[in-house]
């Protein structure tokens, strides 16, 4: 192990924004390396401003750290400056808490927030000095872990990570720790740690998976091999009131993309939106007590001097007990002023008294997602949400005084039309419209509605996840319709770029014969693919031409309801019998009501040994 | 108002170690959050985004040290000195020591100059030589240096803002002391003279170290 400080002094005032790269802010955690047993090396596999905005990462790094004897730190991909400077140098990755390089760590861990950052993974082990193939790293430390939603499909990088963590981590990641800290003193090999290892509910080891295809492509089965469980189930945390939380946060000196304290209201999502993979893997919904949120909150506004919190999860305003929340911190948040932020809100229910309280200290702008432009298109990915509720809801906003309204959309969606399309900016089109047929509209403001449309991406876990991705050619197509419909400045369009968005779809739902062509996409430049200034798509047609691989067949197929997904012998609570009725439904027109009104049986609830709700 | 003005506290801190590489904006934005955890009564702007109002005396290069900085805020309270500086020390991040906190004396434009350390180290040449060449290098009748700034480029004579109080070479490694014009007027960064110097003859330091050691008004006597 080696420590990076001396060398740090020679390059940083020659790269951009060097706090990146110093650690030192406030809350981070330094131990005495003498006198702890692991140590492990938090890996974002993305730049710090991305990083540091992530909940899940410092729930963990706080965790770890309350264990006296292990040691978490927080690295980040540096950027094209930094890694140049690095390579040349020869400084590998290190840790921000002691500086000192990763390579001999006992844990490497990534969270897998997005598949474009699977290159970043590999480019973070390469930095760190180590081979990027699970198989070419012998020694029992680092062991190379992985969790995250992009865990559930994890097999486009199942040769490089040496076993996966699957569903939530605060029980599951101490256990493994633990085991790892056996392990080292009875000097085991890799080997004999990752069958141990297979053996705790909810750990991945993609090496004693066998994968067999039939000769069209499609996978004929998979074995399990030395004792690992046929199916490996996901982890939860069945009292979610009773979980840790952080008393403090790491308080980044640059600005991060989500610089502010943030609690979680709750786990997993109600409402089975069908193209919303987090709204499955992250089943079965579980709430926090108003008392325990508040509380949280209050304590990390004063530990950290953030003068905003926002109340995270799926979809805030699904939660029971919101307005008792809000009065509840509104005694604290007003003199402190401290702002309360709402990030997820739903449109069919979003209320006047609500704005007030966000509006309370500081006024910002408000974003909803309609997700589509017409009735029978939110109808087939079951949004149930109606035009009149968005309309509704903005006639709120905008008498609450609001001027700005961020509209989500999504593009490509199954059985969708050019009527749809076009519905998307008429649906745009009638907000404008509203807002300047108001008698009490916000004085002197013209309204400015911003209608931002993705590409729909099918993924694993969801009903959609046998449906094919429109083509590339279709979505510009699309894109193109959507342009000429609009007939107002006061709409602005911004749509995704869609080789990324199919790029997406090739990754989330691939098997584990990518992984040969996401090392060639790496080693020929592919290190950032997040950012657009750095992707590029050349290097992955390449990649796939070498490797042999044809994308289509993992982004445009149609998939039979009987075929083996790469992931189905990962469990994530919601049944597969569950998602080919949701399937089927869809493509009825038809809607499924949320889990308050009424249980669809998804089967999330086997996880909790019990029925949701009551 | 004149009450107000009054009760403007002004606190002299340390900025050292790795801390340096935070700059000025990113500062501002981690000492309101410091007032804000510290719970001292600090007062807050009116209007529809209430924040804390903190001003910086003579604002300090990225990359430097400093024994001397200085921030303002107004107390809404009578708060004992020595707690508001106890207070902060307890909730600064590494490398920030708050020494010093009494009402605030003179005004900002008293600033006229500032004293710093500066530590070069040289790989390949000898610190005599450096030290030699930046003797003559200064010992000119002129000392033209290309000054950016927000409005553009222009050359200034950094002649009569720009002093070696001492100057000692050991080895590898050069030490300096400098006194520079500082202020809202002229600022002269000492390591914008010594770049010149690099960039002119070739003479350039592997790594160095800047510490600003006083900041003085138009007397010489520390700001206060």
């Amino acid at each position: 192990m080696r420590n990076v400080r001396k060398d740090l002094e020679r390059i940083l005032l020659q790269v951009q924004k060097p706090s990146r790269y110093t650690g030192g802010e406030l809350g981070s955690i330094v131990k005495d390396p003498e006198k702890v047993d692991v140590r492990f090396a938090f890996c974002f596999p993305d730049v710090y401003e991305v990083g540091m905005s992530h909940l899940g990462m410092k729930i963990l790094y706080a965790l770890t750290n309350a264990r006296e004897n292990y040691w978490c730190e927080r690295v980040f991909a540096p950027d094209q400056d930094m890694e140049q400077l690095m390579r040349e140098r020869g400084i590998p990755l290190y840790g921000l808490e002691s500086l000192d390089t990763i390579g001999a760590f006992d844990f490497i861990g990534f969270t897998l927030q997005y598949e474009m950052s699977f290159t970043a993974v590999l480019n973070m082990l390469d930095l760190a000095g180590l081979e990027v193939r699970s198989k070419d790293r012998h020694n029992l430390w680092p062991v190379v872990v992985a969790g995250g939603p992009c865990a559930c499909n994890p097999e486009p990088i199942a040769d490089f990570i040496d076993l996966f963590i699957l569903g939530e981590g605060e029980e599951v990641n101490l256990e493994l720790m633990d085991l790892y800290l056996v392990c080292k003193k009875e000097g085991c090999s890799k080997q004999e740690f990752l069958r141990r290892a297979a053996r705790i509910e909810g750990i991945y080891v993609p090496s004693l998976y066998e994968v067999r295809y039939h000769p069209d492509g499609t996978i004929a089965g998979v074995t399990p091999q030395e004792g690992a469980p046929a199916v490996v189930h996901k982890r939860i945390i069945r009292e979610l009131d009773k979980v840790f939380y952080p008393e403090n946060f790491v308080v980044p000196f640059t600005q991060a993309v989500h610089d502010r304290a943030m609690v979680e209201v709750l786990r997993g999502c109600i409402r089975g939106c069908r193209f919303c993979q987090a709204g499955f893997i992250y089943r079965p919904f579980r709430e926090k007590q108003a008392d325990t949120i508040n509380r949280n909150a209050h304590t990390l506004c004063d530990n950290t001097g953030y003068d905003e919190v926002s109340l995270t999860s799926l979809s805030t305003s699904d939660y029971s007990k919101l307005e008792p929340l809000l009065n509840e911190m509104l005694t604290w948040t007003e003199p402190d002023a401290v702002n309360i932020a709402l990030p997820s809100l739903r449109v069919d229910n979003f209320s006047k008294e609500l704005i007030d309280r966000v509006a309370a200290v500081r006024k910002s702008s408000l974003t909803f997602a309609p997700e589509a432009g017409t009735q029978r298109m939110r109808d087939v990915i079951n949004k149930n949400v109606t035009e009149e509720e968005v309309l509704r809801t903005c006639r709120t906003a905008f008498e609450g005084g609001f001027t700005n309204v961020k509209l989500y959309f999504m593009l490509g969606l199954p059985t969708e039309t050019d009527e749809d399309v076009e519905g998307i900016i008429h649906l745009a089109q009638k907000v404008v419209d509203l807002f300047y047929h108001l008698p009490d509209k916000p004085k002197g403001k013209g309204v400015s509605v911003n209608v931002s449309v993705a590409c729909f991406v099918p993924k694993p876990f969801t009903p959609f996840e046998f449906e094919p991705q429109d083509t590339m050619e279709n979505l510009r197509r699309k894109q193109k319709i959507l342009l000429e419909t609009v007939r107002s400045r006061k709409i602005n369009v911004k749509y995704h770029d869609s080789p990324t968005s199919f790029l997406e779809a090739v990754l989330a739902r691939g098997d584990r014969r990518l992984c040969p062509m996401v090392e060639y996409a790496w080693r020929s430049g592919s290190k950032l693919d997040g950012w657009n200034d750095y992707f590029r798509m050349e290097r992955w047609e390449d990649a796939a031409e070498v490797c042999g691989i044809d994308l289509a067949f993992y982004a445009n197929r149609t998939r039979s309801y009987e075929e083996i997904m790469p992931w189905d012998h990962l469990d994530y609570g919601v049944s597969k019998a569950f998602l080919i009725r949701e399937n089927e439904w869809a493509h009825q027109d038809a809607t499924t009501p949320h889990c308050r009104d009424h249980c669809a049986g998804c089967g999330a609830n086997r996880l909790l040994g019990g029925a949701c709700f009551g | 108002m004149a009450e107000l003005f009054q009760t403007t506290v002004r606190v002299f801190w340390k900025k050292e170690g790795r801390i340096k590489y935070i700059s000025h904006l990113d500062i501002n934005r981690c000492m309101a959050r410091a007032l804000k955890r510290s719970k001292l009564p600090v007062w807050h702007t009116l209007g529809f985004n209430p924040h804390i109002y903190t001003t910086f005396a003579l604002p300090l290069a990225l990359g430097y040290e400093s024994e001397c900085e200085s921030v303002d805020f107004r107390l809404t309270e009578q708060v004992p000195m020595q707690e508001v500086v106890d207070r902060l020390n307890a909730v600064f991040p590494e490398g920030m020591t708050a020494y010093h906190a009494a009402p605030a004396v003179q005004k900002p434009e008293a600033i006229c100059w500032a004293d710093y350390q500066i530590i070069q180290e040289f790989d390949q040449v000898p610190a005599e030589q450096a030290a030699q060449a930046f003797f003559n290098w200064c010992a000119r009748p002129e000392l033209p240096v290309l000054k950016k700034t927000k409005k553009g480029e222009r050359t200034v004579d950094v002649k009569p803002h720009f002093s070696v109080q001492e100057m000692k070479a050991q080895d590898h490694v050069l030490h300096l002391s400098v006194r520079a014009a500082a202020g809202a007027s002229l600022n002269i960064n000492p390591t914008l003279v010594l770049d010149t110097f690099a960039a002119e003859t070739g003479i350039a330091a592997d790594w160095q170290r800047v510490v600003r050691t006083a900041i003085l008004d138009g007397a010489f006597h520390d700001f206060r």
